[in-house]
């Protein structure tokens, strides 16, 4: 069960002085999904270049489904699908062309291509525009029809480089539910992402990225507890209740803070549950309260703490 | 648009049991590859512009330069149309190497190239299927030149229909080698943006410091060596004489001796310097 798909050692890649990766290690388990967390610049693409046999490593192992990314090159290109940062398939022709072309390229006879792209495009509702040249396609169903054309060949393993970058809302969701069902069926992804709530969504576990080294790893939850920015803000309804709330919290043993003359107090809390024990002692202390909010700590708030703790 | 909002329903499975592919050998990539290029020929706003620029062109060269005709240094007889056709075939076969490279080079930033190195196929499918593509849609090009200047502009040299037509072939062959130099340069340089003005400086100087559109016994002297050394003077000398009739094995023999040996070094150097781009 637990065999290593993606299995990166000791990785540095530098080009010309910079260097873009540093000592890099990670695995991913079969049937799993990783998510490589970390603004632009920080190696994400890099490392999806290496594993996907697109550039080679200036020292270092990467290995996928156990083959070794510079000597069984070719032999990892079997095994793999990649969707880039753009929607790599060609505009001028259709959706359904787009994918024939590269079954086409993999083996596939005319019949059974045409048949695997009709597969494909109901899967990810493209069908009625099958037809249609791929410059018309809205981006949502570009990136669909990107990620069809990388699962043609059934890979075993899926790097996804920044999938949603870019989409709206809702073709964001789309998108994360095809991956979902992909992870069903045994596939190994890893996922590169700029936002937090996508790796928490879609990634068994995380690790985080800055400037070519890894500074954190763990599940959503670890790293956002590690970092501790979880914060409640309570809205007051007049400022006469506020001496007596600010009281009560700290009576709680919470540490709530506020501007000058503002009714919002905010204080960080461990867990998302500890939002009921801030109602309770509002209510015991008889505050009233206008607006509650619980926030999550974004990647921006991982990223300063584990930077800080990294430097430190 | 629904499609756009709702995730898929998925009802089957996104690996089915069926077989994976086995791979494909290199011919099947590269006919693939080259078909996928060639589509544009069922598009007629894809290939109309390309056919109506040289047409355009030749009609405001005729006129422009007609009084060359005139002028000591020109072939006595010979229609300036008739002198200038061969050069246009020259030109525009030029023109459609430097497609190859700027093409290619758009490729790599729109993210095909990189799916496609990451596919399980040989590197040199990828360029092989573009140069033969471009090969053929110059040769298409060519023809309809050929067909328009004999219709509007009376186009008839003494050489004939066989003489006009090795005169395109020289010319294609021309345009193939090129296609190879531009691009190993663009696998080299790797942005439309980069490629696109050295190709277009490097035609312009070999174009107009060359017998063209006019004999290279009429220019003054130190320009007249630079035709005279220039590459471009030779085919295009060659493919003159072919379509008047009075070719020249020599000049044939060099040029297409010296479009072969661009291609042996620029193909393998474009398909090695592909492979480890990015």
């Amino acid at each position: 069960m637990d065999t290593v798909m993606i299995e990166v050692s000791d990785v540095t890649k530098s080009f010309g002085a910079t260097r873009a990766l540093d000592g890099v290690s990670l695995a991913v388990s079969e049937g799993t999904v990783l998510g490589l967390l970390g603004h632009n610049g920080a190696g994400k693409t890099t490392i999806v270049g290496i594993l996907s046999t697109l550039s080679l490593p200036t020292s270092g192992q990467a290995r996928v489904a156990g083959l070794d990314v510079t000597r069984n090159a070719e032999e990892v290109r079997r095994r793999i699908g990649l969707t880039g940062q753009y929607a790599a398939v060609d505009e001028t022709l259709s959706g359904h062309a787009n994918l024939v072309l590269i079954a086409r390229l993999l083996g596939a006879t005319r019949a059974q291509a045409a048949a695997r792209a009709e597969e494909l495009l109901e899967l990810f509702s493209l069908t009625e525009a099958a037809r249609r040249k791929v410059k018309d396609y809205s981006g949502g169903m570009r990136r669909r029809l990107d990620l069809a054309a990388s699962l043609v060949g059934q890979p075993e393993v899926i790097f996804l480089d920044e999938p949603t970058t870019g989409l709206d809302p809702s073709a964001r969701r789309g998108l994360w539910d095809v991956v979902k069902r992909l992870v069903q069926e045994g596939t190994t992804v890893l996922l590169t992402t700029q936002y937090l709530d996508e790796a928490d969504f879609l990634a068994d576990s995380i690790t985080v990225l800055s400037a070519g080294r890894v500074i954190a790893s763990g599940t959503a939850d670890e790293l956002k507890s590690r970092v501790g920015h979880r914060t409640v803000s309570v809205t007051l309804h007049t400022a006469d209740d506020r001496p007596r709330a600010v009281r009560a919290l700290e009576a709680a043993g919470l540490a709530p803070a506020h501007e000058p003359d503002s009714l919002v107090l905010t204080m960080p809390v461990q867990k998302s549950t500890d939002l009921a024990g801030v109602v309770r002692v509002a209510d015991e202390a008889n505050v009233e309260i206008a607006e509650l909010a619980f926030s999550e700590p974004s990647l921006d708030d991982v990223y300063m703490a584990l930077n800080h703790s990294a430097g430190s | 648009m629904t499609a756009a909002t709702r995730p898929p329903a998925l009802t089957a499975t996104i690996h089915p049991t069926s077989p994976r592919f086995g791979g494909s050998g290199v011919l099947q990539q590269i006919s693939v590859l080259s078909g996928r290029s060639l589509r544009v020929l069922r598009e007629p706003a894809m290939v109309l512009p390309g056919v109506l620029e040289p047409i355009l062109m030749l009609t405001v060269f005729s006129q422009v330069f007609k009084s060359v005709s005139q002028t000591a240094a020109f072939p006595a007889g010979v229609s300036y149309i008739d002198y200038l056709l061969p050069a246009f075939l020259v030109t525009s076969s030029i023109s459609a190497g430097l497609k190859s490279g700027v093409a290619l080079t758009t490729e790599m930033n729109n993210g095909i190239i990189s799916r496609f190195k990451a596919m399980p196929i040989h590197t040199g499918s990828v360029l092989v299927g573009r140069s033969i593509a471009d090969t053929a849609l110059n040769v298409v090009n060519l023809l309809v030149m050929l067909v328009a200047a004999a219709l509007i502009f009376g186009y008839g040299p003494a050489g004939g229909v066989l003489g006009s037509l090795s005169a395109a072939l020289v010319s294609v062959v021309l345009g193939w080698s090129l296609g190879w130099l531009f691009m190993a340069l663009s696998a080299w340089l790797r942005r439309p943006e980069s490629l696109q003005p050295i190709g277009g400086m490097l035609n312009m100087v070999l174009l107009f410091a060359s017998n063209a559109f006019v004999p290279a016994d009429g220019l003054p002297g130190w320009l007249r060596v630079v035709a005279e050394v220039n590459p471009m003077s030779y085919a295009i000398t060659a493919a003159r004489d072919l379509a008047l009739g009075h070719p020249d094995l020599g000049t044939i023999l060099a040029t297409l001796a010296s479009c072969l040996v661009l291609v042996l070094i620029t193909a393998p150097l474009a398909i090695r310097s592909f492979r480890r781009a990015t």
